[in-house]
């Protein structure tokens, strides 16, 4: 019975990896196409189903380390995949007028390409207990510029919502009401922003250790 | 007889040892590492070594014993490992500091007119809720601080400095953010029946935890040998953290009478805090009086949250 579920899960978690690496690899591509054919402006507008699909959908992540599934804790997905689900829905979703920004092409370039080898790299691993050596370098290289840019893509694009967020109003609460609370949006973007300053370099240096402990345990296989 | 300091990755941390009398106790040993490293006693973790791979827990050096009670048989030397704790500060100088910022900043936001910087003009009407909310919210915080100087007996002296911040951040944070809310202008008071209820729920519950202070008080020994004894006596006999459960009805209490957000807010993160400290200590009290070896068996008893845990 134990081997059935643990059959199961490989299959699952192989379909899923796969899925969000289709995804992904739709995303870049849309991109790098709408890029030669027309320009920046119109990258949100034609990736925009798939990258809704593909970030949204990496929630289940998050069930996955919390019914044990896999291995990686929940202290650590959940800031990544809260990041991410705030720029998607929380920056360029509600406010249309950051779409057009050259940013939002750093940021979706960026992040396809991280994913794309992060979900081949697991969707192998899953599927065949094993991964070339050249993809674990990869997983644990192209962060290295990648973070960097994908940070400032995301940090930049808050910035430029902030004054849209101040001007709508939206997603805020105001006083008086009956359970005495208030919640103002602009003011919590501006907290995301100052949480990218110590946050952004303890990643890093977190991804770098990571590094170091990867690529010195594979040269010793 | 001579004692070799190492740390814990073997290397010497008191070049060639320290010399003391047989009849020398652990506390002159730390004042002996203290002269030579710098490192205040407080700091100072001895260990038994223990054997590579051995899962046991190291046998702490406890500061009253004699050395002799550590040297098994041969009595001319003893190996100790030394691990720094770190700054330390003690535990009454800790609990002052965090319970000071709430006892001193919600009353900022009731009796100062703050509200103006964060926009809101004009004249403020104060609601009776609001008074007895900032008198009852003081009394708790100098009920904290009268029992951390003359009712509580901690069982270490010390904490890590470390603990000034975080613990700070925590409190006077959360004291800001309830303070701000329940005294501001457009606040929204409940109906009377309720803030009485909650107001009056609240005190019962406080009179009940500064009780329950007491009789963990007479629990430790008056010398401070610390130790551990079974909890027995008024709610003591039903949960085991009854100290905690008090401690958090009287939150809900006040919750109740003032409904806030954020007083909620506070309430479930402290009750999360509180019921990890309440299964750690029942798990550790059904360990140690296991019912063997002519201890007695810890009784049956809810953890903290009758009847849920």
């Amino acid at each position: 019975m134990a081997g059935f579920f643990s059959l199961l899960r490989r299959l699952y978690l192989t379909a899923y990896n796969f899925t969000l690496l289709v995804g992904w690899f739709q995303v870049l591509y849309i991109v790098l196409r709408t890029l030669k054919e027309s320009g920046h402006e119109n990258i949100y507008r034609a990736a925009e189903k798939p990258l809704l699909f593909a970030q949204t959908a990496a929630v289940l992540e998050i069930l996955h380390g919390l019914v044990g599934l896999v291995r990686s804790p929940v202290t650590a997905t959940l800031p990544q995949i809260g990041s991410r689900l705030f720029l998607v829905w929380g920056i360029l979703w509600s406010f249309p007028e950051t779409r057009t920004h050259v940013l939002v092409t750093s940021l979706l370039i960026s992040w396809s390409i991280t994913e794309i080898i992060r979900y081949f790299f697991f969707g192998l691993k899953e599927a065949f207990g094993y991964t070339p050596s050249w993809l674990l370098w990869l997983r644990y290289s192209t962060f290295l510029v990648l973070y960097p840019t994908g940070i400032s893509s995301e940090v930049g694009l808050i910035y430029i919502a902030l004054p849209f967020i101040k001007a709508s109003e939206k997603y805020c609460l105001r006083m008086p009401n009956k359970w005495n609370f208030s919640f103002d949006y602009f003011y919590a973007a501006i907290v995301v922003l100052g949480i990218y300053v110590p946050g952004s370099p303890h990643l890093y240096s977190y991804m770098l250790a990571q590094r170091k402990k990867a690529l010195s345990k594979s040269k010793k296989e | 007889m001579k004692v070799t300091v190492v740390s814990r990755s073997g290397r010497e941390v008191v070049k060639g040892g320290i010399q003391l009398d047989d009849s020398a106790t652990v506390a002159d040993l730390q004042e002996a590492i203290h002269k030579r490293t710098k490192k205040h006693p407080s700091r100072q973790r001895l260990t038994l070594p223990v054997q590579p791979g051995s899962k046991e827990r190291p046998v702490v050096l406890n500061y009253k014993k004699s050395l002799k009670d550590f040297t098994s048989g041969n009595s001319e030397t003893l190996t100790v490992v030394f691990k720094d704790l770190g700054p330390q500060v003690s535990y009454r100088t800790l609990f002052f500091c965090e319970y000071l910022g709430p006892l001193l900043l919600y009353p900022v936001f009731y009796y100062f007119p703050v509200y103006q910087y964060f926009g809101y003009k004009g004249e403020r009407v104060i609601h009776p809720v609001q008074t007895y909310a900032l008198y009852y919210w003081c009394f708790h915080y100098a009920k904290r601080i009268l029992e951390t100087f003359f009712v509580h007996r901690f069982s270490h002296a010390t904490s890590p400095l470390s603990n000034v911040f975080r613990n700070c951040a925590y409190y006077w944070t959360f004291g800001s953010f309830i303070a701000y809310y329940v005294n501001h202008p457009l606040y929204t008071p409940v109906g009377d029946l309720q803030m009485k209820i909650g107001f009056g729920f609240g005190i019962l519950c406080q009179i009940s935890n500064f009780y329950c202070h007491i009789i963990l008080k007479n629990l430790r020994r008056p010398d401070g040998e610390g130790g551990y004894q079974i909890p027995k006596g008024f709610l003591f006999n039903i949960v085991t953290c009854a100290n905690y459960t008090t401690e958090i009805y009287q939150w809900l209490g006040f919750n109740i009478a003032t409904q806030t957000i954020a007083g909620y807010i506070f309430l479930v993160v402290a009750t999360f805090i509180m019921t990890n400290w309440a299964f750690a200590k029942h798990r550790r009290l059904r360990k140690l009086f296991d019912g063997k070896d002519g201890r007695p068996r810890y009784p049956r008893r809810w953890i903290i949250l009758p009847p849920f845990l």
